[in-house]
């Protein structure tokens, strides 16, 4: 049973509104700007926790495409946490780390993390994640209302990202198949050969 | 020939009777090569239309950016890359500058081409080019019937540079494509958007001719607009003393050095174009020595130049050419490692390509113990006609140069390497040499303690 949280408003008005420092390129190598382990590490500390020394290699990337939507979703969770309600109810460690580390792995593996930002449903999305991983639900919402909501706008995310994965497959195999089938130089004219 | 091969329909789905005279008179001319293989240009009208459009378009447009920030189609051309297609959605959001997203190189490429051809991009269209290069990666490359026929925008491009304006047209032979090798691709076709002027590709190797005395016939009886084709053929061409007089050459795969340049331009009477192209990217640049280096062509073509840890350097350092954009819209590439260096340098409003080496720099040392790099080789042997050559520093110092005889001057090769070495430098020459195809042309056993 969860408690109850913020206004889920609240929490989307401050989504679309964030500030341009959390949207900054994320420290990879030598690379970006934003120090997103340092950001994880301010949270904890505002919430009064210890930050494990883990925190350092969690929240660093090494390569930018893996690590670079993963961070910038850490980022835009960071700025979510800061909201005072949070602040004045210190959310536990474990439910924090589960949230910024595996949550937002899955999260930044379908999701561009700036669509959190500018897409009102993926917006929605982010809230409800960040609210159910820390056990909560959104002010004025029974448990079932926030449940069902938070499944059927991530379940149809997931569904849609899933079919195109597939799809997406598919693709690839017919994109092989035709260029193995065209044999280099058969193909067509150039004036130049490389 | 396999029962899938494509028949004629499919490789000039627009051939008039025109065409069809011009491809009988290419293929049945009486001093014709034994032509091995098929191609074809594979547009269909609307195609022709398209590449039509393409040209206007390109030819219209700037092809440098402003110095101080990127250029204002970069922003457009990212979120549709990163949007729509694969490797690089998993980027996730656009940056505010391309140097924040990460670099790519033919290892990745290699690895799934499929992941790098747009969602947009229809697969029964796609055509391939492969490619080995030097590095031993084989790659096969994604591309479409009107990428391959858009590479003569550029050509043009180029060639206006120059003060040369093609015209070739129905009855006349628009380009002949020179190999030299003992086996070569050769075909012949018509170019639609030049009003079904010829294009042949032939061999100059004698075994690819009934008569070695051919070659010089058929050139004559061609008399083809442009001669396009690489250094080592060019050489061979040199000395056929073939009577043609196209209106330009235009040199690809591998450095043109200006010795052989220079005997080029006296003997056809034409500008010689070095063009900088790639199979990933198509014609990106064109020598001109008169900006100071190679100059580029193509509009929607970012060219950064990157550190080891694929940070741009400032102007005028050296590093590898970083390429973002292309006209492939089958292959768009966000920072591509090229694997060539060079410096970028802006002449007044135009952004060139200066020092343009392929492959990363090689130190070699000196008799007097300097460290020195392989461009210095490059500079010394610039004056001379040599077509291909390496150069090896044994672990003991003995520098070993391999080239393949043009009309260069090897005592004269010898005393510019020595002046630049030191005079006690043991070095061997093997005039002899035959490469096959492009060669890494700079190699060391020395290692320079730090």
């Amino acid at each position: 049973m969860s408690r109850e949280g913020p206004a889920l408003e609240t929490l989307l008005r401050r989504l679309a509104e964030t500030p341009e420092d959390f949207l900054a390129e994320p420290r990879i190598g030598r690379g970006g700007s934003l120090n997103v382990s340092a950001l994880v590490g301010d949270l904890l500390r505002s919430f009064g926790h210890t930050p494990d020394p883990s925190i350092a290699s969690l929240f660093t990337g090494a390569h930018a495409s893996q690590d670079r939507n993963r961070l910038m979703v850490v980022s835009l969770l960071c700025w979510l946490l800061t909201d005072t309600w949070f602040r004045d109810r210190s959310p536990e460690p474990a439910e924090l780390m589960s949230l910024l580390r595996d949550e937002a792995t899955e999260l930044a593996k379908l999701t561009a993390a700036k669509k959190f930002v500018t897409d009102p449903e993926r917006r929605e999305e982010l809230g409800r994640v960040a609210l159910a991983r820390l056990g909560l639900r959104p002010a004025g919402e029974s448990d079932a209302q926030a449940q069902d909501r938070l499944t059927t706008i991530s379940s149809a995310e997931r569904a849609r990202v899933v079919k195109a994965s597939s799809a997406a497959m598919k693709r690839a195999r017919e994109i092989r198949a035709a260029l193995v089938r065209k044999a280099a130089e058969e193909s067509a004219d150039k004036y130049t050969r490389e | 020939m396999s029962s899938d091969a494509p028949i004629d329909a499919e490789r000039y789905p627009t051939l008039t009777e025109h065409g069809r005279q011009m491809m009988a008179f290419l293929r049945e001319h009486p001093n014709a090569p034994r032509f091995r293989n098929e191609s074809g240009n594979r547009l269909l009208s609307d195609d022709v239309k398209r590449v039509r459009e393409i040209e206007r378009e390109m030819l219209a447009l700037d092809a440098s950016w402003p110095r101080d920030r990127e250029p204002e189609w970069l922003n457009q051309f990212l979120i549709r890359a990163l949007e729509g297609v694969p490797h690089y959605r998993n980027y996730g959001s656009p940056p505010r500058r391309l140097a924040d997203l990460p670099t790519i190189s033919r290892a990745e490429l290699s690895r799934d081409i499929a992941q790098f051809v747009p969602d947009a991009v229809a697969a029964d269209r796609l055509i391939n080019f492969r490619t080995s290069g030097t590095t031993g990666h084989p790659l096969l490359l994604a591309s479409h019937p009107v990428v391959a026929a858009s590479y003569l925008t550029f050509h043009k491009r180029a060639l206006r540079r120059f003060g040369v304006e093609l015209r070739a047209k129905r009855g006349e032979v628009g380009v002949v494509l020179l190999g030299l090798q003992r086996k070569c691709f050769t075909y012949v076709s018509v170019t639609p958007t030049m009003d079904e002027a010829g294009l042949a590709k032939i061999n100059l190797h004698p075994d690819d001719w009934r008569d070695p005395a051919d070659r010089v016939r058929y050139l004559e009886a061609l008399a083809p607009e442009v001669i396009t084709g690489d250094p080592i053929s060019f050489a061979e061409l040199l000395r056929l003393e073939a009577n043609v007089r196209p209106r330009a050459l235009l040199s690809t795969s591998m450095a043109l050095l200006p010795g052989l340049r220079q005997q080029l331009e006296a003997q056809f009477g034409c500008p010689v174009l070095d063009l900088y192209s790639l199979n990933e990217a198509g014609p990106i640049a064109v020598a001109d020595p008169s900006a100071g280096g190679h100059v580029v062509l193509q509009p929607h073509m970012f060219i950064e130049i990157v550190d080891a840890y694929g940070q741009p350097v400032p102007e005028g350092e050296r590093g590898e050419i970083t390429l973002t954009g292309g006209f492939n819209f089958c292959l768009p590439l966000v920072r591509y490692r090229t694997g060539d260096f060079a410096s970028l340098k802006f002449f007044g409003p135009e952004p060139v390509l200066v020092q343009l080496e392929g492959r990363p720099p090689v130190r070699f040392r000196t008799t007097a113990g300097d460290w020195i790099n392989n461009i210095e080789i490059t500079h010394a042997l610039r004056g001379f006609a040599i077509p291909q050559c390496t150069v090896h520093q044994a672990k003991d110092g003995t520098l070993r140069m391999a080239l393949n005889r043009g009309p260069s001057d090897v005592p004269a090769i010898r005393q510019a390497l020595l002046l630049l070495f030191g005079a006690e430098q043991r070095l061997e020459i093997d005039e002899t040499a035959m490469f096959d195809g492009k060669v890494v042309q700079y190699t060391s056993e020395l290692i320079e303690s730090a």
